[in-house]
């Protein structure tokens, strides 16, 4: 069995993180919604958008977190473990647009037995910005 | 156009400091993560595949990092208006509409299939703030506390969201 490969040791300020994009279907965004336990009619419901002067059905803000998780152990292996994350909203997402989730490293330092490393990474639309800024820190076991 | 100070009236103020907890009937179980994984568009094997957790250290499979932090399957309660079902505070906000300004997670260890989710709210402060838009807006943040059915904490997560008002919307 091949575990993911951590790119640890390629690792240096500046180093990008390889971009994830996903197109964030109505029926994505209603599978969310049920995965989490939410079904919040701001996600899937265009009369209930419309009374809040919303264009359209949003996708919920904290998918993104999760986006943003999935590109960084994608990228460090599965034994790569986020202590800290953060992001900031900046502008609505709709349903079938397309997210691109970005980043580079912005330090790494050794630390007892991991390789503590942290990132920005901001999440864009096409050429809007939906989530900036954003952050993590992330121990990479030596 | 809602002058500053308008919105975060004296009886509000009186909900910062306020708490609840709320008690998971059920551990997390494996559906819910293959659920989320499968979801979200997450092919991770870490979220399915016993044999590839265990060969990174993992008992068994793990939960998605931010997984804990966003599932409302602690709460058992119908859905509100809203259609929600998760942790509200049923602020007395009127006129304005609610959209999530931004989150800061902190994870203490991996969320595991058995793991039984207890989790506190705290409303940590409620401020006023001129909005980009001209006008006033409410920034609520909430702090949650995660932790499992033996205390072991899980994570923390700190929430911000927005109320604007309605009518100064374009």
């Amino acid at each position: 069995m091949s575990l993911r490969s951590p790119a640890a040791g390629a690792i240096e300020t500046g180093t990008p993180i390889p971009p994830l994009e996903r197109t964030l279907t109505q029926v994505r965004m209603v599978a969310y919604g049920g995965a989490t336990w939410d079904w919040h009619r701001l996600h899937y419901e265009p009369a209930y958008t419309a009374a809040r002067k919303i264009a359209g059905p949003i996708v919920d803000g904290q998918m993104f977190g999760a986006l943003l998780a999935e590109a960084l152990l994608d990228w460090l292996g599965p034994r790569a473990f986020i202590r800290r994350m953060s992001f900031r909203l900046r502008a609505m997402v709709f349903a079938g647009e397309t997210v691109r989730c970005e980043g580079e490293v912005t330090s790494i330092v050794a630390e007892h037995d991991y390789e503590v490393v942290r990132v920005a990474q901001r999440i864009r639309v096409g050429e809007r910005i939906a989530v900036e800024p954003a952050g993590a820190e992330i121990a990479l076991p030596r | 156009m809602t002058a500053i100070g308008a919105l975060l009236t004296e009886e509000l103020r009186g909900w910062i400091g306020r708490e609840v907890s709320y008690a998971a009937p059920e551990e997390i179980g494996r559906a819910s993560i293959r659920y989320f994984a499968l979801a979200i568009g997450d092919d991770n094997p870490l979220y399915v595949d016993d044999a590839y957790a265990r060969a990174a250290g993992y008992p068994s499979i793990i939960a998605p990092p931010t997984f804990v932090c966003e599932t409302c399957q602690y709460a058992h309660r119908p859905p509100d208006h809203d259609g929600y079902v998760g942790h509200t505070w049923e602020l007395p906000i009127k006129g304005c509409r609610m959209i999530r300004g931004g989150h800061d997670y902190e994870f203490f260890r991996p969320v595991m299939p058995e793991d039984r989710i207890n989790v506190t709210w705290l409303l940590e402060d409620i401020s006023e703030h001129e909005s980009s838009r001209g006008g006033s807006m409410l920034v609520v943040t909430s702090v949650a506390t995660y932790v499992n059915q033996r205390g072991d904490m899980l994570a923390r997560n700190r929430e911000t969201l927005i109320f604007q008002p309605v009518e100064a919307l374009p």
